[in-house]
């Protein structure tokens, strides 16, 4: 896992969280963002290995739609 | 009147575009670890099933921005720390453990970073005895 190189930068996750608080006033911590942009790394990087689980599983070369639907329940539960 | 509804029609769009640039941003991001995991599982994704990633993470965000939010007014704060971000961890063992370590080698590094800023400070102080010309000073953020 720690090969994976791309991330999600802080500026974005900032971005990102900000665009929903219901108050002005909510700021969020640095350390904060970086955990955070580390949550959703993993949120894509379980979805994509899940994915490609499933389309393993069912023999095919490429992972659709049809693959993820699958994995999605049992994702959204974990995070 | 019709000016009204003109201005908040603008508006409205400023804020939907807003939205898609961030949406597209995360795009690129999903993009980029999804080639990532593809070519180290030897598989491929099609291209809707990164968009379809990529659009569920972008409601994810939702719930966590919310959660965080509540989280961190819960503790009469209103700014979100790390503690906010791992009970966002918490309905699964083994992402609350990854989380809980990653947080462990974020503060780790951003201590060490820190000391050895202190480091070069110091060091540049000391060697600036003799009369010297103006330098720049760099500024912590």
């Amino acid at each position: 896992m720690e090969e994976i190189g791309a991330c999600f930068r802080k500026e974005l996750v900032s971005k990102l969280l900000h665009l929903h608080f219901k108050d002005d006033k909510t700021k969020v911590s640095g350390d904060a963002l970086q955990l955070t942009a580390e949550l959703l790394k993993i949120f894509v990087v379980e979805a994509a290995i899940r994915s490609i689980r499933q389309a393993k599983a069912e023999d095919l070369a490429r992972v659709d739609v049809e693959q993820l639907e699958k994995v999605l329940p049992q994702l959204l539960l974990d995070f | 009147m019709m000016e009204e509804e003109e201005e908040e029609g603008a508006e409205e769009q400023q804020r939907f575009s807003y939205r898609q640039r961030l949406k597209a941003a995360v795009h690129y991001t999903v993009g980029c670890l999804c080639e990532e995991v593809a070519s180290d599982k030897e598989m491929q994704f099609s291209k809707q099933t990164i968009a379809a990633i990529s659009e569920v993470t972008f409601r994810q965000c939702e719930n966590f921005a919310k959660d965080l939010e509540m989280f961190a007014r819960h503790a009469k704060r209103s700014t979100i720390n790390t503690e906010d971000v791992k009970l966002l961890a918490r309905r699964s063992n083994s992402l609350l453990k990854y989380i809980t370590e990653k947080n462990e080698d974020i503060a780790q590094f951003n201590l060490e970073r820190k000391a050895k800023k202190k480091k070069k400070l110091e060091d540049e102080n000391k060697s600036s005895v003799e009369p010297a010309e103006a330098g720049v000073v760099e500024s912590e953020n």
